[in-house]
């Protein structure tokens, strides 16, 4: 269990995602036709907008990042889904947060294991036990 | 089924046609730049049939495989304030976002 201050920093962490343009509007709310447009733009068309200065760094993929591209490949090989599905999934479906929170190849395993939970290979229950399965391993050494 | 049996629309368009590219509203997915919209550009190569992407996304591999086209815009008309005339940009649509542009 998270003591009461760790959960207490991860709901802190939360709320700095929320977009600068947020206001309390769940009800009665209405939104302009141009924030209504920029909502449903799909991440990652960001061709044109504004960015920020960023540090290029040269470095070698890490192993991570390799397996989570031969899984991914694999997973086209066999057929179990294509090459705009994982597009779809991983571009579009995670939403604005994850697609620019995440690594490159972090929203590739995303969208692969989501993927696997959406067409019935596994249940997100089963994943979810694997998952701490494997960092209690981890943790032990 | 190798690419060539599959049932493909015939292209409407050859490299040279001028064409605009449609002004549909985005929603769940795109593989369209919101800057290319209602812009007209020049075909420059027809390239393969395949399916469409919002057909694709979704696994309807039985839906009719359409072409893809090069197409190419001058970066003035993508951007109001590019500085150069003759600089152009290239992307790759297929045949359901583009219409016909006469005159």
């Amino acid at each position: 269990m998270p003591s009461r201050s760790d959960l207490k920093r991860l709901y802190d962490v939360g709320a700095q995602l929320a977009p600068m343009t947020h206001q309390q509007q769940d009800w009665p709310y209405e939104i302009s036709p141009d924030a209504y447009k920029a909502y449903l733009q799909p991440p990652h068309d960001v061709g044109g907008q504004a960015s920020g200065p960023s540090v290029f760094e040269e470095k070698e993929e890490e192993l991570w990042e390799l397996n989570t591209y031969v899984t991914c490949e694999v997973l086209g090989w066999k057929g179990v889904w294509n090459s705009e599905e994982r597009r779809r999934i991983g571009n579009n479906d995670l939403g604005a947060s994850l697609y620019y929170g995440f690594p490159y190849y972090g929203r590739w395993i995303w969208a692969a294991a989501r993927m696997l939970v959406d067409k019935k290979h596994i249940s997100l229950m089963e994943l979810l036990e694997k998952i701490a399965e494997v960092k209690a391993r981890h943790a032990a050494g | 089924m190798p690419p060539a049996e599959r049932k493909s629309l015939p292209a409407r368009f050859e490299p040279g046609d001028r064409v605009r590219v449609k002004e549909l509203p985005n929603l769940y997915y795109s593989r369209t730049q919101m800057y290319v919209r209602g812009v007209i550009g020049t075909v420059a190569v027809c390239t393969y049939t395949d399916l469409k992407p919002e057909d694709e996304a979704w696994s309807r591999d039985d839906a009719p495989y359409e072409q893809y086209y090069i197409i190419r815009f001058r970066q003035k008309d993508l951007w109001a304030e590019y500085p150069f005339d003759k600089d152009t940009l290239q992307t790759e649509l297929p045949d359901s976002w583009l219409e016909p542009v006469t005159a």
